[in-house]
């Protein structure tokens, strides 16, 4: 019974500090991750497909901007 | 037009078209934190509260890198001081995507910033299955204090001359990718030379520009393109490979994030939240204001601006036209979308917006709106002793202080002026 309890207070203790070394930290990143995969917009829709242009065989593309200075959306 | 919500829908589409089948990365090209109002060595709550927002919605919506300009240098220090460094990484990891290779830190308590990032990515065109390495290295400018003087000290923080710093940098980085990408806060001249000056790069891109052609320029081996500020055009940089993965040719184009763009949900409630947060910090600053001591009319009759009141008691016939236009809303048209804090918008929709015009709402109400001194200038002096000599105004010059390509990309002055235009009076 001694044993039974100790192998119990080990196995919770070790429970606990990997869920402190890997808890918070992991799950936010797969939860950011998750969010920008499940979103799957029109691509028949035609303004968007004419902002997308043709797909021309380019191997890998940089998109890019600047100046945000502090801020994610724009002016009204 | 732009917004981060229209940014990672884009960026999705863009990937799902082509079935993931070509890799793309998003980076900034520098200017990500607002430094506004920056003070004897501390930002507003307000504005601390925009910047972790920013932190977190390039985090969360997989942003490869950004370059830190002069500009996001007060905000910079706080991240990366060394006490604590670990839990803010952990709270926010894009943190380590923060680079620059010409920034250091001045207080040895605080860590500098990685010089570049490798991202890498295994192709599906090109020669596919192939490991590739993209380098991405940043530079910005000093702070220009004068059309011709920089200063190199900020905030804390040192900027050291950005061409040594990349001749230093980049035949190590190039040894360990196979593509040098240079992110470069800097006028055309100066990330023309970078360009120019350093083999090892393969492309450029150019921040703290007015205006874009669209067309990749060429220097020695390198190709030169710039970002549109605040991102309301995305630019999009392709690179085709041979089936050997040599760079065979680049070109660029800029997409306009207007309404054919659709949000992304999740990033909209990034945007929501972030805004409703930096909201509610702002109005508990007026309240401070509000509640404080000092009388803000006394501000106001100090101004040397007289607001439109007074002006439509001489010129009543042009006040009459000047109600009509747009100008006479335009902090409705903020309102419309909660921006009427937002210190970035309002300088565009008052009158002489920290020049001793308007400060707030709640203080200086006469000075909402783009009125005529917003054109004309300050008219106190006139109202107290009229006469000739006062209002000239150049147009179209003093249209473009506002209506620029970024803050009004559809301005066209044939069009606008016949909207707002009035008799001489």
């Amino acid at each position: 019974m001694r044993r039974t309890v100790s192998l119990v207070a080990i196995a919770l203790f070790l429970l606990s500090i990997a869920l402190m070394l890997h808890g918070c930290s992991k799950s936010q990143t797969e939860v950011a991750a998750g969010i920008t995969d499940t979103f799957a917009p029109d691509l028949n829709d035609p303004k968007l497909k004419e902002r997308l242009g043709d797909d021309d065989g380019y191997s890998l593309a940089v998109l890019y901007g600047s100046d945000i200075h502090g801020s994610l959306e724009t002016c009204g | 037009m732009g917004g981060l919500a229209r940014r990672a829908a884009y960026i999705r589409a863009f990937q799902l078209r082509s079935h993931d089948e070509a890799p793309a990365l998003f980076v900034d090209a520098g200017n990500l934190f607002s430094d506004d109002r920056y003070a004897a060595g501390e930002l507003p709550a307000e504005i601390t509260v925009k910047n972790r927002w920013v932190l977190k919605g390039y985090g969360d919506f997989n942003h490869d890198a950004a370059n830190l300009s002069y500009l996001d240098l007060p905000y910079l220090a706080s991240l990366l001081k060394k006490d604590g460094y670990d839990k803010r990484v952990a709270e926010f990891p894009f943190i380590k995507k923060l680079i620059s290779a010409n920034i250091k830190p001045m207080d040895p308590s605080v860590q500098a910033p990685p010089p570049y990032v490798i991202v890498e990515t295994t192709l599906k065109r090109g020669q596919p299955g192939k490991k590739y390495k993209i380098g991405i290295i940043g530079l910005t400018q000093g702070k220009p204090v004068s059309p011709t003087v920089d200063e190199y000290d900020v905030a804390g923080f040192h900027i050291d001359d950005p061409f040594i710093a990349a001749k230093r940098i980049l035949p190590d980085l190039k040894k360990q990718v196979d593509f040098v990408l240079a992110l470069a806060y800097m006028p055309q001249d100066k990330a023309q030379l970078l360009a120019t000056q350093n083999s090892e790069i393969d492309a450029v891109i150019g921040a703290r520009q007015i205006s874009n052609t669209g067309e990749v320029q060429h220097f020695n081996r390198a190709t030169l393109t710039y970002a549109y500020s605040q991102t309301k055009y995305l630019g999009e940089l392709r690179i085709y490979l041979s089936n050997d993965a040599k760079i065979e040719n680049q070109t660029n184009r800029y997409v306009a994030l207007d309404d054919s763009v659709p949000d992304d949900p999740a990033a909209a409630e990034v945007v929501a939240s972030a805004h409703t947060e930096f909201t509610n910090e702002q109005s508990k600053t007026a309240q401070q204001v509000q509640a404080s001591a000092t009388p803000m009319t006394l501000l106001s009759t100090a101004s040397p601006y007289a607001g439109v009141d007074e002006c439509a008691k001489c010129h009543q016939q042009e006040y009459d036209i000047w109600k009509n236009t747009g100008h006479a809303h335009a902090m409705a048209t903020l309102e419309k979308r909660n921006q009427q804090l937002d210190q970035g918008c309002v300088k565009c929709h008052v009158v002489g917006f920290e020049q001793g015009g308007f400060q707030a709402v709640y203080s200086t109400p006469q000075f909402a709106n783009v009125q005529c001194e917003s054109c004309h200038g300050p008219g106190k002096a006139h109202v107290d002793n009229p006469g000739k000599g006062y209002g000239f105004m150049s147009v179209p010059v003093g249209c473009i202080q506002c209506h620029t390509q970024n803050n009004s990309p559809d301005f066209n002055f044939a069009l606008y002026y016949p909207k707002i235009r009035h008799t001489k009076g």
